[in-house]
């Protein structure tokens, strides 16, 4: 995501070597993602639902069943 | 002494055959009171800088130079940050990239190296149309 946008910077933090900062981001599992100190994202995520978490936007709609 | 069997760097090797553009995995560090995690993270890094012509390691000392370090928001470390080219990707690694990591890592310089996110259109298509201000992503991992 960084390469696609000046605006974001992605870091890759090794968990059990900087405890300060997993304590202070509470990360009790991993992966877990924290963005811009405040938005959490738990867990490995299908793509889209990643972005979408990391932009603060909502899932997009399911897909209408089909007939 | 090698971190990779022969088989493994083999296969990374043909990973980072991708690559087109040189990548400079730049790290911080200190010479004095060094964490024992900032010397693994260099012997990784020159692990990987042996298996493709196009990646360099460049050490940075995180006391001496301390506005190179703010340059890059690099506040402790061992820190690698990645540059293609000249260029900062503004991708960043935290801690010795070992276990799972170094596998991140690979993915991050061919990313680098290829100036290609390989994300899906719609991924792009949404960032685009809605990072207007600085976003700081951080993935907490763990080695094993």
């Amino acid at each position: 995501m960084a390469l696609e946008s000046v605006h974001i910077r992605a870091t890759c933090v090794e968990a059990t070597e900087f405890m300060d900062l997993s304590r202070k981001f509470r990360v009790t599992g991993v992966p877990k993602t924290i963005v811009n100190e405040s938005i959490e994202i738990l867990g490995a995520l299908p793509e889209e639902s990643f972005v979408r978490g990391v932009l603060g936007l909502p899932e997009a709609d399911s897909p209408p069943p089909s007939e | 002494m090698s971190l990779l069997s022969e088989q493994d760097r083999r296969v990374v090797r043909e990973h980072l055959a991708t690559i087109q553009q040189p990548v400079t995995l730049l790290l911080f560090t200190q010479t004095i009171g060094a964490p024992e995690s900032a010397l693994i993270a260099r012997q990784v890094l020159d692990e990987l800088a042996s298996l493709n012509d196009l990646i360099r390691v460049e050490e940075s000392n995180f006391i001496l130079e301390k506005d190179r370090a703010s340059q890059y928001g690099v506040d402790r470390i061992p820190a690698i940050v990645l540059l293609s080219g000249e260029n900062d990707t503004r991708m960043r690694f935290l801690g010795a990239p070992a276990g799972y990591e170094f596998m991140s890592l690979i993915e991050a310089v061919i990313l680098a190296g290829t100036n290609d996110s390989q994300l899906e259109p719609g991924s792009r298509a949404l960032i685009a149309a809605n990072v207007t201000t600085p976003l700081d992503i951080q993935v907490f991992v763990t080695p094993t």
